[in-house]
């Protein structure tokens, strides 16, 4: 399994006590990535950091051009990287390379130049010709792309994760280099609303949003306490013990994505979810069309084809509340 | 199977009439000067711009005209255009490598979130676009060329404004928002469903559409140019721009090419005043004189010389205007916070009442929002400052050495031309031959927030006359600004027999807010508590941020009554002041009066300003245009 995060044991997903509609959140982009992520709000430590990374061993494989830093779509000509393009317009058979989707961290302190590409020193100065320097957009494409403490952000980086997030394109003019390759990723933040909140802008951009809190039972706590001392004493022995568990679950997210593309909904679920947008004072249409996305999701993961009530209740919960419209303080104001 | 968005067809846009015919509009006739589509996310802004690279008709050369998109992190040189590298390198040959200006001549340049675009950006981009020539003065090279563009720019005004002078380049600007009926929506939802599960299928479907629009796009291009308007119309377009008092001539000239772009759309040789109502509410929305730009739009015109305008258009085009009415007014500054809260009666104000927040308006600017020469660290939008971290974004380069943030590309350039000499005269393994003269550093630049430090008197004597009210109006006022701009905020109440620090310094201006909310109001003043308590914090804030630039605002009436020792509380709060004063040169201070007017004032915050040397004002003030006066004044800030 490829863990960008270092060679560090990672914490099985099955293993995380409770935060079920965290860890259902994140499932649900797993089946449908154009949900376009998830920003998980709440305390610390309370398994935030650790889902998003456990979702890692649980995202699906893809195809990817072998070696292109773009990972660009050997089978979708408008999922390639200008190079990867040029070599397919040209009649070449592209080196096909298997591998699991990823999970790409942005870490706060990250520079601009390092999130969206720069000019390659090093090629610069011995070929004397330019060539860019992908960023983590282009490491993230077609991947997770996982910002922790994502409100603390620098904010021209999130203007930039704006401008390719919007589009699914990143585009460098900079430093002598024009450059375009998609960038699609699925955007899962997490933040501590106490530290300031995040731009609406950005909010919005973030398929889902659940609030996270410490486990409530004495017993749940315990059990966290338990689970982590054994990962900590035997990391591999701890994976070996929910191995049966991981796979489950792996495969049920595969027959929910095998699902999906099936999955419809009729008219009076549209218009039962138009008329929850109108309710609730959404800004613009992004609503709509994350709530049905998700109402979907939830129903192929639920086994069925078509999507029902229920469906579209859940789905308000996850895809709604970070989307009531307001100028920045309007529900405080009032 | 997703596709990129830029793919979505225009002819597949549901609704948006507005957005949709301004975008065509200047298609039409790029002289109008470009959009600027202004509207909460999630409304289709970016997907229609985009959209509209698809439909332009070839451009003079015959080939596709360009559309080009200028991202918001793009450096100086790749905008204007700079030394071409490898020509430099491998033949020593200086060579100009044309920049996003020079590609988009001809076509057009679009700008996603255009009021996020860095200020040096933007100077750049104006220039070109004012004259239609960009002219490069850098490197060694002088040169110009030819820069005729349409500006496309997409905006969510929640995120703060744009330049008026900025602003007034665009042509038109229309005003969107998302559809109010739960069947559109529907007819959304399914349009997006099918769009996302097969985009080329899609696109197929919507081929036909397309092609009838681009025909008519091309075919209204071309008659264009005989498209004449009438001479009664010309004043009446006038009349329409007084009427609105808009500012310069710009709006003129706008109406009058957008509607010969409306008339020659719509197949017509002659402009009538329909095509003219149509099109000035579009020309109008960002160019009335009372600074709001979302106010809404003139009244409707008077009818022009009845002789031969059916009088079914002039309804048509009421309408219209009609129309752009529901959407604004909401950025109108409200009156003073009197509706609302349910009030007792302002005689014997309760203990620990919880006044409601009075409407907030529109601030003035609180300081010179120019660029420092300093270097700082930090991140927001007030002021904007040189970088000292290698955060930022990279603006320009310099000769001058100071860190280690190599700017590599212009040190290469720097050192391209002598490649040849150079090389003859040591072998390198290295392509290029650099020297210590050669290396450029990167010059970034960052908005920096400064950090909003909120003193509030919460005592007793604020809760008379909805004063608490009006001030958390004030407060809430400048917490909007300091959210657009990405200040910190802290904020200190006092009230009873001490001050507590209630926020300490966050970015989560929304956190305030709510607090703000819920201050109670009753008890005792005492101010001098107040006031050490904020020195506490600005020493804290210092510390954290040796060049951080506080801006503290004191919000009392001045009527001290619980003092530290045993002096008479008011005499002692001068004098601690003064101290805080003199402790902090580097804040800036503002003492707003919450004192009603039209009492006998006591004027005691007056004093209070005095010895803290701060400026004085009174809530009312606040809202006022002439503070950026104020702030110019103090040349510390």
């Amino acid at each position: 399994m490829v863990n960008p995060s270092g060679a560090r044991a990672v914490y099985p997903f099955v293993a995380i006590v409770g935060q079920e509609a965290l860890k259902k959140s994140l499932i649900l982009n797993v089946i449908d990535p154009s949900l376009s992520g998830v920003l998980i709000r709440g305390e610390k430590g309370t398994a935030k950091s650790t889902a998003v990374r456990a979702l890692a061993a649980l995202l699906p494989e893809i195809d990817v051009v072998e070696g292109c830093p773009f990972q660009s779509d050997p089978h979708d000509r408008r999922a390639m990287a200008p190079d990867a393009r040029a070599r397919f317009d040209a009649g070449e058979r592209l080196p096909v390379q298997r591998r699991k989707a990823r999970v790409v961290e942005l870490p706060i302190s990250a520079t601009e130049d390092r999130v969206i590409g720069t000019l390659d020193l090093e090629h610069a100065l011995k070929e004397g010709a330019k060539r860019i320097e992908p960023g983590l957009l282009a490491t993230a494409n077609r991947g997770i792309l996982y910002v922790d403490e994502v409100n603390l952000l620098d904010d021209h980086v999130v203007d930039v994760l704006l401008d390719s997030a919007a589009m699914g394109v990143n585009t460098i003019e900079r430093e002598g280099i024009s450059f375009t390759h998609p960038a699609r990723f699925t955007l899962v933040g997490t933040m501590n609303p106490e530290e300031g909140e995040l731009r609406p802008q950005l909010l919005d951009r973030f398929g889902l949003c659940v609030h996270v809190e410490g486990l409530s039972s004495p017993e749940d706590r315990v059990e966290v306490v338990k689970r982590r001392a054994a990962f900590e004493r035997d990391a591999d022995a701890f994976a070996a013990q929910w191995r049966e568990q991981t796979e489950t679950l792996g495969a049920d997210i595969a027959a929910a994505m095998a699902r999906h593309p099936m999955v419809e909904a009729e008219d009076s679920i549209l218009l039962d979810i138009a008329k929850r947008s109108l309710a609730m004072g959404v800004d613009g249409h992004r609503a709509d069309i994350v709530m049905l996305k998700t109402a979907k999701a939830l129903a192929a993961w639920h086994g069925r084809d078509t999507v029902v009530a229920a469906d579209v209740d859940e789905a308000a919960t996850l895809a709604l509340p970070h989307r009531m419209r307001r100028r920045p303080f309007e529900d405080v104001v009032r | 199977m997703t596709s990129a968005c830029a793919d979505y067809p225009f002819a597949a846009i549901l609704g948006q009439e507005q957005m949709v015919l301004a975008l065509l509009l200047t298609a039409v006739n790029p002289a109008i000067g470009g959009v600027v589509v202004r509207g909460q996310k999630g409304t289709a802004k970016s997907t229609a711009a985009r959209a509209l690279g698809a439909l332009l008709p070839p451009g003079e050369d015959g080939g596709k005209a360009p559309f080009v998109t200028l991202p918001l992190g793009a450096t100086e040189d790749m905008v204007i255009g700079s030394l071409d590298l490898e020509a430099a390198i491998a033949n020593g040959e200086v060579r100009f490598q044309p920049g996003l200006l020079a590609r988009a001549h001809g076509g057009v340049l679009y700008i996603d979130e255009v009021n996020l675009l860095d200020d040096h950006l933007v100077d750049g981009i104006l220039g070109a676009a004012e004259s239609g020539v960009n002219r490069v003065e850098r490197e060694g090279q002088s040169r110009a060329h030819a820069a005729r563009f349409v500006l496309v720019g997409t905006m969510n005004p929640e995120e703060g404004e744009l330049r008026p002078q900025f602003l007034d380049r665009f042509g038109l600007a229309v005003a969107v928002e998302g559809a109010a009926d739960p069947e559109t929506r529907v007819a959304l939802m399914r349009l997006r469903e099918e769009f996302d599960r097969d985009g080329h299928a899609f696109a197929q479907r919507f081929a036909a559409q397309q092609q009838v629009l681009r025909q008519r796009l091309a075919q209204a291009r071309r008659q264009l140019p005989e498209v004449s308007v009438p001479r009664r119309l010309l004043a009446f377009i006038a009349e329409i721009c007084q009427r609105n008092h808009v500012a310069g001539h710009r709006a003129d000239i706008v109406i009058e090419r957008a509607a010969r772009a409306h008339a020659a759309w719509n197949g017509r040789a002659e402009v009538t005043a329909d095509d003219i109502l149509a099109v000035a509410p579009m020309a109008l929305l960002h160019r009335m004189r009372d600074a709001n730009p979302d106010m809404p739009p003139p009244p409707p015109p008077p009818p022009p010389s009845d002789e031969d305008e059916p009088e079914e258009d002039e309804e048509d085009g009421q309408g219209d205007h009609k129309g752009q009415d529901d959407h604004t007014g909401q950025d109108e500054p409200p009156p003073p916070a009197e509706d609302e809260s349910p009030q007792p009666p302002p005689a014997s104000p309760p203990e620990d009442e919880v006044q409601a927040v009075g409407a907030p308006f529109p601030v003035r600017r609180l300081q010179n929002e120019g660029t420092d020469r300093m270097l700082r660290t930090g991140s927001g939008r007030r002021s904007s400052t040189r970088s000292a971290t290698r955060q930022g974004r990279y603006v320009k380069s310099t000769p001058r050495r100071a860190r280690d943030d190599l700017a590599l590309d212009a040190t290469i350039r720097a050192a391209a031309p002598h490649q040849r000499q150079r090389r003859q005269e040591s072998p390198s393994p290295l392509a290029i031959h650099i020297r210590p003269g050669d290396i450029r550093e990167k010059v970034r630049e960052r908005r920096v927030g400064n950090l909003l430090l909120f003193a509030v008197d919460g005592s007793g004597s604020m809760g008379a006359q909805k004063r608490m009210s009006e001030t958390k109006a004030a407060i809430m006022s400048l917490l909007m600004d300091a959210y657009q701009k990405r200040d910190r905020v802290a904020m200190v109440v006092f009230r009873g027999q001490s001050a507590q620090v209630v926020l300490p310094p966050t970015g989560s201006v929304e956190r305030a807010a709510r607090l703000l909310a819920d201050l109670p109001v009753g008890g005792r003043t005492p101010l001098s508590s107040g006031l050490e308590e904020t020195s506490k914090l600005l020493d804290q804030a210092r510390r954290r941020d040796p060049h951080v630039l506080p801006l503290v605002l004191v919000l009392t009436d001045g009527r001290a009554n619980a003092g530290l020792g045993d002096g008479p509380p008011h005499e002692e709060a001068l004098r601690v002041a003064a101290a805080l004063g003199q402790r902090h040169p580097q804040a800036r201070f503002v003492v707003v009066d919450t004192e009603a007017p039209g009492m006998i004032r006591l004027e005691l915050a007056r004093k209070l300003a005095l010895a803290l040397g701060a400026d004085y004002l009174g809530t009312g003030d606040l809202r006022a245009e002439d503070l950026i006066s104020l702030a110019k004044e103090h040349q510390s800030w």
